[in-house]
């Protein structure tokens, strides 16, 4: 019987395991609860928390980035389309949504090193380097996307 | 009884009688040593001996006293009493698995998960039994921390996917299947990964990340489960990915 196998004859507090605790010598087995997390289980735990909080700043991206795609699409019958929306509240909001999506590329790519894996003979590139290299491209991108964005629309 | 006591609160379900899980207090000496699993035997042998769980090691090695300790998954063994002081102590079977009685859960969703992923190397010459395979530190290094499992199911236990998504192969499985994939005497190409990458596999994970904060040997399954996502990514987009 391989390692795995014996699981099932674990003991219990009862010197029984799960099989003969459920047998009820030919009567059938009572109906074992089933034990869910309750719906409110991200209250539960910090890290629960920020998950739920990390994942909800998704949305408030996703409608700038909804509202950014429009004015792109208004831009294409030229500068005279192009009519951003300069309140101060959609400022505030960008602003909130520009600090939600670098804590986003943050997170992600502080965990680049764990989820990347570019083997090197027969080990793999650190995973430090690969961290520094995901934030190098980051900036690289930013600066290049910047750049077309005030530079090239001149 | 000492001068100094602690009380656990103990659920206690008898399918043939209980409607629904309760809670039961008992309350029992404290010494600076003890860990929950001291507890419950302590109040098997002198307040409850019907009081149900599972144990076998006592040294968090055989992954059979997993339980849920405050509303955190723990090994029994491993949770010291005194990390919970004044008390109480609230010992719960492990969220996501049927309760069979008291703190007893069904793994048998567990298990059959454990073998669709085929936990062993696989050949395509030359059986493992038909000779060495040489293997050297560095290789063995790659997949070394997923082969520290000890099937506790503390990760399934933490794992909200789960609890939304039952049939989600999870953490644990996944995490061993990247350690046969990692195996460099493993030849298995496809066969594991076909399992792994299908519905109900990686795919499901949202990466909350819970499954590698309570693995009590140090395990990172949430890093088996993204590493499986990128490189299976990589094996469509790019001709050489993959392995």
């Amino acid at each position: 019987m391989s390692a795995r196998e014996t699981v099932g004859r674990r003991e219990t507090g009862l010197g029984e395991d799960a099989a003969s605790v459920a047998s009820t010598g030919g009567r059938e087995a009572a109906p074992a609860h089933p034990n869910r997390l309750p719906t409110d289980w991200w209250r539960r735990n910090p890290r629960y928390v920020l998950y739920m909080l990390r994942e909800f700043t998704a949305v408030p991206i996703a409608i700038w980035m909804v509202w950014f795609l429009i004015e792109i699409g208004r831009a294409r019958g030229g500068p005279a389309g192009y009519r951003p929306h300069q309140s101060l509240a959609f400022v505030i909001f960008s602003v909130v949504c520009l600090v939600f999506a670098v804590w986003h590329s943050f997170t992600f790519l502080r965990l680049s090193g764990l989820i990347v894996r570019i083997p090197l003979g027969e080990r793999t590139v650190p995973a430090s380097a690969i961290v520094a290299g995901s934030f190098g491209l980051l900036i690289v991108a930013t600066v290049v996307v910047g750049g077309l964005l005030t530079l090239g629309g001149r | 009884m000492p001068d100094k006591t602690i009380t656990l609160s103990v659920t206690r379900f008898d399918p043939d009688l209980d409607p629904e899980p309760r809670q039961q207090s008992y309350e029992i000496p404290f010494k600076d040593d003890m860990v929950v699993l001291d507890g419950l035997n302590w109040i098997k042998t002198h307040l409850d001996g019907s009081v149900s769980y599972r144990w076998s090691c006592r040294m968090g090695i055989c992954g059979s006293c997993g339980m849920n300790v405050n509303g955190t998954p723990k090994l029994g063994c491993s949770a010291f009493l005194r990390d919970y002081l004044p008390g109480p102590v609230v010992v719960e079977p492990l969220p996501n698995f049927p309760v069979v009685r008291d703190l007893v859960i069904d793994m048998s969703s567990f298990m059959e998960k454990l073998s669709a992923v085929k936990p062993w190397i696989i050949r395509e010459q030359g059986a493992i039994g038909t000779g060495e395979f040489l293997q050297t530190p560095a290789q063995t290094e790659q997949y070394r921390q997923f082969s520290m499992c000890i099937n506790c199911m503390l990760c399934y236990s933490a794992c909200p996917v789960i609890a939304i998504e039952p049939e989600f192969i999870g953490p644990a499985a996944i995490a061993l299947a990247r350690r046969y994939e990692l195996d460099s005497r493993d030849q298995a190409g496809d066969e594991r990964l076909r399992t792994i990458t299908a519905s109900d596999g990686i795919w499901d994970c949202s990466f909350v990340g819970e499954c590698s904060a309570v693995c009590p040997k140090g395990v990172d399954p949430a890093r088996a489960i993204q590493q499986t996502k990128f490189d299976s990514t990589l094996g469509v987009l790019l001709p050489w990915g993959g392995k």
